[in-house]
């Protein structure tokens, strides 16, 4: 993979995966040195992201965060594109949740 | 062919969709006021929205990113997350001044309460957003609105004095009280220049899933859409300035908006006036519930979109229902729908700087526009105009509170 500017053109980008569905944003990164280990995605993320991200960590509900480790990326284009499902990568939970509630209103599939 | 053909209908739909219940109120009330001096601040307005809203199209038609994608790109989580929370506040309080606007409108056309029209509103948005798809929901509110182009030769009944007309293009200020003058520039810019139009306009680009094919649409669309658009806010603070300043009647209720093509061509004219109202209103109050939905899901990288479907992008669905759902709250308490107006119209152009300014760096960065950056023109107007929304932006509440809202 070429180089990447990490603060301009990974971090907040957007998660997309293997059948081109939205799960999320690169909240933050784990480095180990200078190498990417894993992007994370969620409120533990958030929580790496200043007073006002720890805020809505802490006023947040749902999973902490999930951890992809660099090696699931496939591509970094105009969004982070990912080699497995979301499901997968126990990534767009919140959606997840949500459709069931959206799914017991009719006409749900329009 | 085809696609000339869609590109004219995509124009009828913009220039329909191009007047909200920020337009009415303050091109009405800033005609009534101060006559014809304010054309240029119309003018200066639709300029703004061209410029950007071609610039976020043409980011979404090469880089798929709609307006708060960028937003977190560029201004990071923490400034992100201020913008966006200050894009919601907006983006509600504009929807219960549209939602307020449609149930007004029914209310003059067919009788019975306003509060039973609140709720016929709020319920028939709803389904139309769960159940239309998208690319009809922009049409039909968008030709609707045309009925609007009533105003057009409304102006030309009222003999209005075109040379005073004319010098309403060159900024001057002949009577009145200048803090007044101001905080009607700072309406009019800011109704033109509305911020919800740009979060709609480029989401839209990406749910219609443009391409750089589609850059001449995108183009022609901003530019001849807008400035068709304008003709009517032009239409609307003429016949204010014609009609209500000799008589010196200040509009304050939504019905004496309509009273301007009721007085040149009567009744038939009303009634158009109104649908037309109804429908722009009612296309605006749909742009500003999705817009909430839209900003929100892409801050949090959510799936989002009408092309999705409803159970496809579940928060997003939920996240437009909320939006109504609050609208309908704030309206039903009875506040006053023209003051909301000015509220949002007033608090959006503070939201504008960091709104445009993220749209602007990408539109220049190479990595995400490739050949497709901006030009030496679209710079010189998005700085100018990015100045213009900053000088607005700071003026905005010291002019309201001075006025207070415009009364003094």
């Amino acid at each position: 993979m070429s180089r990447i500017d990490l603060a301009l053109g990974i971090l907040d980008h957007q998660l997309i995966d293997s059948q081109g569905r939205r799960c999320g944003k690169v909240d933050d990164l784990e480095l180990d040195g200078l190498d990417v280990k894993a992007i994370v995605s969620g409120r533990s993320g958030w929580a790496g992201r200043g007073r006002l991200g720890r805020l809505t960590a802490w006023l947040a509900r749902g999973p902490r965060a999930v951890l992809v480790p660099w090696d699931e990326v496939r591509a970094v284009d105009d969004a982070v594109r990912l080699r497995k499902t979301a499901g997968e990568l126990r990534l767009g939970r919140g959606d997840d949740r949500a459709r069931q509630l959206v799914e017991r209103i009719p006409g749900s599939g329009l | 062919m085809k696609t000339l053909f869609s590109i004219a209908l995509g124009i009828l739909a913009a220039i329909g969709g191009y007047v909200d219940i920020g337009d009415l109120v303050f091109n009405t009330t800033a005609g009534a006021t101060f006559g014809y001096q304010l054309l240029w601040a119309i003018v200066l307005g639709v300029g703004g929205i061209i410029v950007y809203a071609e610039m976020c199209g043409r980011v979404a038609a090469v880089s798929n990113r709609a307006v708060f994608d960028v937003v977190r790109e560029r201004l990071g989580f923490a400034v992100g997350l201020v913008t966006l929370v200050g894009a919601e506040l907006v983006s509600l309080l504009t929807l219960a001044a549209e939602v307020g606007g449609i149930a007004l409108a029914l209310e003059l056309l067919f009788g019975h309460s306003y509060q039973l029209f609140i709720a016929v509103a709020v319920l028939g948005l709803a389904l139309v957003l769960w159940a239309m798809p998208f690319e009809w929901i922009e049409r039909v509110f968008g030709y609707g609105g045309l009925c609007l182009l009533v105003l057009v030769p409304a102006v030309f009944k009222l003999h209005p004095d075109w040379g005073e007309v004319a010098k309403g293009f060159a900024p001057h200020l002949e009577t009145g009280n200048v803090p007044l003058y101001l905080y009607y520039v700072v309406g009019l810019v800011g109704a033109g220049m509305t911020p919800y139009e740009v979060y709609f306009y480029s989401s839209g680009g990406v749910e219609e899933e443009w391409t750089p094919k589609d850059l001449t649409t995108n183009r022609l669309n901003a530019i001849v859409g807008y400035c068709l658009g304008g003709i009517l806010s032009f239409a609307l603070l003429i016949c204010a300035g014609a009609l209500f300043l000799p008589r010196g009647i200040s509009p304050e209720l939504l019905g004496s908006v309509a009273l301007v093509v009721q007085s040149p061509l009567g009744p038939i004219g009303l009634i158009l006036m109104l649908v037309g109202i109804a429908f722009a209103v009612s296309g605006a109050a749909i742009d500003t519930a999705f817009s909430g939905a839209y900003n929100i899901a892409q801050f949090f990288g959510w799936e989002w979109g009408k092309y999705r479907h409803n159970a496809g992008a579940p928060r997003f669905t939920i996240a437009w229902i909320v939006m109504l759902v609050l609208a309908f709250a704030i309206v039903i308490t009875g506040v006053n729908p023209i003051q909301v107006t000015e509220f949002a119209v007033i608090f959006s152009v503070v939201a504008l700087p960091a709104t445009y300014l993220p749209i602007l760096l990408v539109a220049n960065d190479r990595a995400y526009m490739g050949q497709y950056r901006n030009q030496r023109l679209s710079n010189l107007l998005g700085i100018f105009y990015l100045g213009v929304i900053v000088l607005v932006a700071l003026a905005a509440i010291p002019l309201m509170i001075i006025t207070n809202m415009g009364t003094q």
